[in-house]
């Protein structure tokens, strides 16, 4: 740029400028007024529903678990499932409470360096909870459930048709599949992922996203120190 | 607290004061349609908010802040966006791109401010609106001397970048 000017220089003109927006923008005040503002939920508001939804529903599930849990008390093969299940949905559902009361907390008229950094903790909080459930939920939501769905909903012990060994085997498959799940997903999931949910599930699973998560709240907190 | 005057009061600030809506949603969007989703996302926000608005900073103040940590999630947001209004054949704010018609050195300056990040962003757009330290140091969340030596670096930084540009022509 042959004729450079520093910042100050430029902002001069930046105000120039600014005076010529007040004749050339326009607020659609009619627009406005026919959409009912207190109807329209912010995306965080929204986020906050969904995780009650799901905290609801896990609450719910825990409690059906621990009656199944009760009622095969001294049988192992049973409880041992279940209770996997339980601690599962326990800790998703606390997660997820966690998560709303969370999003429920941002106040988006607080300075933004706070704002950002209670918005990247909520981030890389709810990343690595997808990452967590994805992962080892393969592992509880397929035999184990399979054995206490069964049994519970019809009585039919699955023991009877596969045996013990078959069940460990499985288990011991899906955790072996969680490394290579991590694997495909940091591959694959850019290209295969047909929706921008699916690929942001597949970046949530490669890691990607959470590096990203702590790379932002290294930069605000750098932005926020003193130097 | 939602009655007809103070859903008028609030449209009146925010119409005395669109000039803010329109430079941040210009600074951190580049395509058309996602300025106008965000113009809408921070409108939303700041009705929810306009609240707990007491008053205790000026309007100015508390919609920077309010539209600048929208507009930062917005950009940093890796999920689909949300539309608001019902209408898709009508913008909430309507304006020429300004941009397209400005001066040649204030558009250079709009590319480097496009390529800071986010809240380096926030900082130079203050700067540039013609807050004070101290304002700006409220809006950011920072020290006002904080600010004062961030604002400095971008300075240089803008010397530097501009001058490598140069160099390289």
């Amino acid at each position: 740029m042959e004729n450079f000017q520093e910042l100050d220089a430029l902002k001069l003109k930046w105000a120039e400028q600014d005076r010529k927006l007040d004749l050339n923008i326009r607020l659609n005040r009619r627009l406005l007024l026919a959409t009912n503002l207190n109807r329209v939920q912010s995306p965080l508001r929204r986020m906050a529903f969904f995780l009650g939804l799901e905290a609801a529903i896990g609450l719910v599930v825990a409690i059906v678990m621990g009656g199944f849990i009760y009622d095969n008390l001294g049988t192992a093969r049973f409880v041992l499932p279940a209770l996997a299940l339980h601690i599962w949905v326990i800790a998703n559902t606390a997660a997820a409470i966690r998560l709303m009361v969370g999003a429920l907390q941002i106040d988006y008229d607080k300075p933004i360096a706070t704002i950002q950094k209670q918005l990247e903790e909520l981030r890389a909080l709810r990343i690595r909870v997808t990452q967590w459930a994805l992962l080892t939920g393969q592992l509880v939501w397929w035999m184990p459930f399979i054995i206490v769905a069964l049994k519970g909903w019809f009585g039919v012990d699955v023991y009877r048709f596969v045996g013990v060994n078959f069940v460990v085997v499985n288990l011991l498959f899906g955790v072996a599949a969680i490394p290579l799940a991590i694997w495909l997903s940091g591959k694959f999931g850019e290209r295969f992922g047909r929706t921008s949910f699916m690929r942001g599930l597949m970046r949530d699973l490669a890691g990607y996203n959470l590096n990203a998560a702590t790379g932002f709240l290294a930069k605000i907190s750098r932005f926020a120190e003193e130097s | 607290m939602t009655t007809p005057d103070h859903q008028g009061r609030f449209q009146t600030l925010l119409d005395e004061h669109r000039k803010i809506l329109y430079k941040v949603c210009n600074s951190y969007c580049r395509n058309r349609d996602d300025r106008e989703d965000l113009a809408q996302e921070i409108i939303v926000q700041l009705w929810r908010s306009f609240g707990s608005f007491d008053e205790r900073c000026r309007f100015s103040t508390w919609m920077y802040r309010i539209a600048l940590n929208v507009a930062i999630s917005f950009y940093r947001r890796e999920s689909t966006r949300t539309r608001y209004v019902l209408s898709d054949n009508e913008r909430v704010l309507e304006a020429a791109d300004e941009r397209a018609h400005a001066p040649h050195d204030l558009q250079v300056l709009y590319q480097f401010i496009d390529e800071l990040d986010p809240l380096n962003k926030a900082l130079a757009l203050l700067y540039l609106d013609g807050n004070n330290y101290a304002e700006i140091a409220e809006v950011l969340g920072i020290s006002a001397t904080n600010v004062a030596t961030k604002i400095s670096r971008l300075k240089d930084k803008m010397k530097e970048d501009l001058s490598g540009t140069t160099q390289n022509k």
